[in-house]
């Protein structure tokens, strides 16, 4: 694995259909009237990226952070911030052959069904 | 206190004023922060308590009332009877006013406040399933975890699952009691002091006695403190390549 492989062209249909529905913070923050500027699950995701930079040998901290900032300037440029953040992180993951597009797409139905059962 | 909810049941009697509002709505992005987190653990990426320690040093939060509090109940056998009879009393010996907001706490924060003393067989864990009560006075500022309908919502449902997701497995025997807050009774976990800790000095203990040991969604271990820096080893499962 190398760090200056650029992956940004590679497509991932299930991050792209995320970016349509556009569920990010700010739209559902005011829809809710939330006022907090960050989203529940940011601090999460930076214990994410401080994991796999300081845990595992999967995606190396350089490599994530190059991959963060093209994929935020070049791809993902409708995702305001932290969204981009999440979705370059999964860009990475998946187009490095770390995670499967199609294990994510089929964990993501199985993620949103138990947490909508738990709404019930 | 006529309307106090002493029972802690009372979600319906009265309104969560003060408290802010949340997104009642699961988020793609939500959803893609946790299958992602999920399937980097299956891959031995890192683990659950990995992960749980690395939320806890972004976060932040220094709950050092919370720890010195138990640490002298750990020691004081005087003082943990009070704590546990009357904890409001028990917070002003240790310099904390519960009558007095001190610019955390809503203004009902006041009302009720009872500590949860763990067994060896019994363990308790908080949370508030209707928004975020939380005993500010003594822990600060409550997680973002604490907050998301994702917490709220399944650590009264299936607490064993919820627990093990921040890495911590208990046995079988042990009961899990999950304790519901609201805007006028809030809770605090007294955890067993664990094995290891002899002779130490109330300064040592409290710090082992972490934010997430208060909580009820870690235990206190000798060595793994709040303010450690984060944790740096080698991975156990390392991936290589494709």
């Amino acid at each position: 694995m190398t760090t200056d492989h650029d992956t940004s062209p590679t497509r991932v249909p299930t991050l792209e259909h995320i970016v349509e529905r556009g569920q990010t913070w700010e739209r559902m923050a005011a829809r809710y009237h939330v006022t907090h500027p960050a989203p529940p699950w940011k601090s999460s995701l930076d214990a994410m990226c401080d994991a796999l930079d300081e845990e595992g040998a999967a995606l190396p901290l350089l490599t994530r952070r190059d991959d963060e900032d093209r994929m935020s300037r070049e791809v993902y440029t409708a995702l305001p911030y932290p969204e981009n953040q999440l979705v370059a992180l999964a860009h990475s993951l998946v187009t490095r052959n770390v995670i499967d597009e199609e294990e994510l797409a089929r964990r993501m139905e199985a993620v949103r069904a138990r947490l909508d059962a738990a709404g019930a | 206190m006529a309307d106090t909810d002493r029972d802690g049941s009372g979600h319906g009697t009265h309104e969560h004023a003060g408290t802010a509002p949340v997104v009642e709505e699961v988020t793609d992005f939500e959803v893609l922060e946790i299958a992602l987190r999920e399937l980097a653990i299956e891959k031995g990426l890192f683990t659950a308590d990995d992960h749980r320690r690395y939320t806890e040093h972004v976060e932040q939060l220094e709950p050092a009332a919370g720890s010195r509090f138990v640490a002298r109940a750990w020691l004081d056998p005087d003082f943990k009877r009070l704590a546990l009879d009357d904890a409001i009393a028990a917070s002003r010996e240790m310099g904390i006013d519960w009558l007095h907001p001190t610019g955390f706490g809503t203004p009902s924060d006041f009302t009720a406040f009872e500590l949860l003393e763990d067994t060896p067989t019994v363990h308790h864990v908080i949370v508030c399933t209707l928004c975020s009560c939380y005993p500010r006075p003594m822990l600060g500022m409550s997680p973002e975890w604490y907050r998301t309908p994702n917490y709220r919502r399944r650590i009264v449902r299936w607490p064993r699952q919820v627990l093990a997701e921040f890495g911590l497995y208990l046995p079988e025997d042990v009961e899990v009691r999950v304790e519901d807050s609201n805007s006028k009774h809030r809770f605090m976990v007294l955890p067993v002091r664990p094995d290891g800790t002899e002779g130490w000095s109330e300064e040592q203990l409290a710090e082992i006695v972490t934010r997430d040991c208060l909580i009820g969604v870690a235990l206190p271990r000798p060595g793994v403190t709040s303010t450690a820096s984060r944790p740096v080893h080698p991975a156990i499962r390392p991936v290589h390549g494709d």
